[in-house]
């Protein structure tokens, strides 16, 4: 359709990435203090922090496993991409937890706090006094996030929960592949974002409504029952049929036409289920007798109706380029679009111009480019301020600035082994080899 | 309820008990709702993504209108196999939770000024139509932010409002496969290119089986939602959450991303393997699939012993060895020519007794996939309540999952009811916020309006 010009202009106005960091953060004054390790706990809090929360992560002396998980165990400047996926913002904190006073710090930390979050094992946290009771005491209004495999009671408490193990749990795997193979786990530890994504939403539920009575609460978050309500139909359709629901590739078995299809120079995502979008796609293939037989989206969703269906589309854009199918899309109003990759995304104009690829030079690791969580707010959006950290390094600013502690104390702390810094014989504890000991410091 | 399944396998009994009794099931609708101060208007067309963006914000207490327009929502039609129950389709019936369900036709000029009057009260908009629609029909987030200055308005649409893209594709509608097709996960998942085991015809970008894009574009636009709203009990003020379901799937790719910056190289597709943690896949067992994890030294060891292979051991030794995409085809099929000669809990037994052996090398996790036949019959899902059963008024019996919030100890979510046809709430709605009876409702009835 058409657009309106000064409604383009408009938004352009209101989301000029050249004003990010003028305008105000949402999150600003929320503190989180994250007790968490390798993705899903991380990444909950990442969302929160992208959004101006300041979030004080705590590491074991071993340091999150993240450090150690890499493709193709493949280093960057000391620094593990694992672990900088889910690690944005945040202020870096070595302690021994499971020490009387470690304990003692964290809750003093807490009452200056509004959101803990853990994804240990379910209980841990209460093992060393730092329960939710505990933790309500000294801080009415705190708002405490567990989340695991199976949650904190149940038959299944305990059990150990990986993503992959969610993504089949949750039979999101059994529903994804071809017809005739095997289950497909997805490319990415999908069952641990989005499970991290909704940990975030309860979070600012809980936020919303201490902003109305100024009440904190726990929670308790479950990955696999998250993969559960995410799978749309499947289980209304396991209930009324008695049966499992098939793989059926990349075509939509509630969608007709929707699938992946083979163009001459590769592969197009296409999809008209509106009668007035079929009638487009069936012009666009100069079929007219196809839009008359199956006008009705009813009737293409019949099984064999939407087998002959998308066969006829295959063997249409076999002939075009993906590019031809996208501009006929755009212009005859059903939907068609390439499969993108990391480097399309990585130099689209489109995704730079809405701050959705930012990029930013890190005190540490010099000049990025990523991607900045969404969704884009035009008041107070979302930004990148700096990557992730080597262990410990924000203990002096952390325990300077909130708890006022003195650099003698800080010292004896780090005597005793309670809290700690990056251990220079493990390189990705470390920063870069060039790094001159002052850069990215917050207090140095 | 059996303490025995109140703590199951917890390390911390007490804590079990404790956070039981903090989150019962059973005491959700003793306790208050986190957003029952909102009102939300889903004005959303054929999209999932507005419909699960507002279960959301609806199983946390937000009072949801849906606007749709005369015939219902095409969204009522999308369902597997064509399948309906009444005037609704499976997917509909399981994101309509909770919601008040309108019509009106915004393309008349009666209908816009409804819309408006609607809009100016709510503290939140979404919508999922072409970017400028509703801009054009006077009653978009300009027009609405003049009267309602704290309005959030969250468009969702796959190209987003703006850019170079939705300008060149601004015409075309939004749908799920778009939506995984430009969020980049696509591309790294699917059926391995360097199998040779492989058929061709099936090494190409596979999609996740569920509405992942829209779904996720759905959660991402409620946290966008929900951040906004805590902006605005500060300071009054609203704005624009411009949600493009891509986008919240691009930005959860792993690392895919940060390694093109850093390398300057793509991944390729991973199958069932994975390129930062191998072995950690799904092999064949003799009754299905099942999970199988070896990935450190330790663990690679014991995995080779459990198997009998100290040869697969020396021949990958390390973990440069078994990331190398070219070597992970032939390290998967010699797993599954072991795992296949057993059950999947034969294997569970195997590879248990190795791991009450005091000289066992290391750890190796296996667990079946489960079917959406056997997730639904799991004690733990019914002690959790994690679907919802009702006999409906109109609907039957319905089955669907329950709200994931249901375990927030003060303001848990729930599901109140599950759907409702297409315009039943028209009186109640209308009555409430416009003041329009009965006498009136007939006429915007008989104009084709409502």
């Amino acid at each position: 359709m058409k657009q309106d010009g000064s409604y383009l202009e408009f938004l352009k106005q209101e989301y000029d990435v050249g004003k990010l960091f003028d305008k105000p953060e949402p999150l600003k004054g929320v503190r989180v203090l994250e007790v968490c390790y390798v993705v899903l706990g991380p990444a909950a809090c990442d969302y929160l922090a992208e959004f101006g929360a300041e979030v004080i992560k705590f590491e074991g002396q071993k340091g999150d496993q993240m450090r150690f998980v890499t493709p193709y165990a493949f280093f960057w400047k000391n620094m593990s991409p694992g672990l900088e996926i889910e690690n944005h913002n945040k202020y870096w904190i070595g302690m021994h937890m499971n020490n009387p006073k470690a304990k003692e710090i964290f809750l003093d930390l807490v009452k200056k706090a509004d959101v803990v979050v853990d994804n240990l094992t379910p209980g841990r946290l209460a093992t060393w006094g730092l329960s939710y009771k505990e933790l309500r005491e000294i801080n009415p209004g705190i708002i405490q996030l567990h989340v695991s495999g199976y949650g904190s009671w149940g038959p299944w408490t305990g059990r150990t929960s990986y993503d992959a193990v969610a993504q089949s749990m949750g039979a999101l795997s059994p529903i994804t592949g071809f017809e005739e193979r095997g289950p497909i786990k997805s490319g990415v530890w999908i069952a641990d974002w989005i499970t991290g994504l909704m940990c975030a939403v309860s979070i600012m539920a809980a936020l919303n409504y201490r902003e109305r009575t100024g009440e904190g609460q726990f929670i308790d978050y479950m990955q696999v029952e998250n993969v559960i309500r995410w799978l749309d139909w499947t289980w209304l359709f396991t209930h009324k049929t008695g049966t499992d629901r098939k793989r059926s590739g990349n075509r939509d078995l509630a969608i007709c036409p929707s699938d992946l299809f083979r163009c001459s120079d590769g592969w197009v995502a296409v999809a008209a289920f509106a009668e007035q979008e079929f009638k487009g796609l069936c012009e666009a293939m100069g079929q007219a007798t196809l839009f008359e037989k199956f006008h009705d989206p009813a009737e293409r969703l019949k099984d064999e109706n939407a087998r002959d269906i998308l066969q006829a589309i295959e063997a249409w854009t076999a002939a075009k380029t993906v590019g031809q199918v996208e501009e006929l899309g755009n212009r005859l109003g059903f939907a068609a679009s390439r499969v993108l990759s990391a480097s399309d995304v990585y130099h689209s104009p489109h995704f730079r111009e809405r701050g959705t690829m930012q990029q930013y030079d890190d005190a540490l690791y010099g000049d990025m480019v990523q991607h900045c969580y969404p969704p884009r707010l035009s008041e107070t959006p979302s930004r990148l301020k700096w990557s992730s950290r080597p262990l410990g390094f924000d203990n002096e600013y952390v325990f300077t600035k909130i708890l006022g502690m003195q650099r003698t104390a800080i010292k004896s702390l780090e005597e005793e082994g309670i809290i700690f810094k990056w251990n220079p014989s493990i390189p990705s504890h470390c920063p870069p080899s060039d790094w001159d000991e002052i850069s990215g410091k917050k207090l140095s | 309820m059996d303490d025995k399944r109140i703590i199951g396998m917890a390390a911390n009994a007490e804590y079990a008990r404790w956070a039981h009794r903090e989150t019962n099931p059973e005491d959700i609708f003793k306790k208050p709702e986190a957003l029952d101060d909102m009102l939300v208007i889903d004005a959303s067309h054929g999209s999932y993504a507005g419909l699960f963006a507002s279960s959301i914000l609806s199983e946390l207490g937000a009072e949801v209108v849906r606007v749709e327009s005369p015939g219902g929502d095409i969204a009522r039609k999308m369902s597997p196999y064509g399948m309906m129950v009444k005037d609704s389709g499976l997917a509909y019936i399981t994101e309509a939770r909770n919601k008040f369900h309108v019509t009106l036709d915004i393309t008349t000029q009666v209908g816009a000024n409804i819309f408006k009057r609607l809009a100016q009260k709510a503290d939140v908009v979404i919508e999922t139509f072409k970017p400028g629609y509703l801009d054009q029909r006077g009653v978009g987030y300009r027009q609405l932010a003049v009267q309602n200055p704290g309005l959030i308005y969250c468009p969702i649409y796959v190209y987003g409002q703006f850019g170079k893209d939705a300008e060149k594709y601004g015409n075309q509608p939004d749908y799920d496969i778009t939506n995984q097709a430009r969020g980049v996960i696509m591309s790294v998942t699917g059926e391995p290119d360097l199998d040779p085991e492989v058929a061709p015809e099936y090494k190409r970008p596979l999609k996740q089986g569920n509405w992942m894009g829209w779904y996720a574009g759905g959660a991402w636009a409620a946290f966008g939602i929900m951040t906004a709203m805590y902006h605005k009990r500060q300071t009054g003020k609203g704005q624009i959450v411009d949600c493009s379901p891509p986008e919240g799937l691009l930005a959860i790719s792993n690392y895919v991303m940060q390694y093109y910056h850093m390398s300057h190289n793509l991944m390729p597709r991973a199958g069932n393997y994975d390129y930062a943690v191998f072995p950690y896949t799904y092999v064949k067992c003799k009754d299905g699939y099942t999970f199988i994890s070896g990935f450190t030294d330790p663990n690679w060891t014991a995995l080779c012993e459990i198997m009998d292979r100290p040869e697969l051991r020396a021949k990958y030794p390390t973990i440069k060895e078994r990331l190398n995409p070219q070597n992970q085809p032939d390290i998967q099929h010699q797993i599954e020519a072991f795992t296949s000669k057993y059950t999947a809990d034969e294997l569970l037994r195997v590879i248990g007794s190795y791991m009450k052996r005091p000289d066992r090398k290391g750890t190796v996790v296996v667990g079946r996939l489960e079917s959406p036949k056997e997730v639904v019959q799991r004690e733990h899902w019914q002690d959790r309540l994690t679907f919802y059963v009702t006999d409906d008024p109109y609907y039957g019996e319905i089955f669907i999952q329950n709200s994931s919030f249901k375990a927030m100890s003060l303001t848990p979510g729930r599901i109140k009811w599950v759907c409702r046809p297409i315009g039943a709430d028209n009186g109640y709605i209308y009555q409430k916020y416009l003041g329009i009876g009965k006498t009136r409702l007939e006429e915007l009835r008989q104009a084709g309006v409502v």
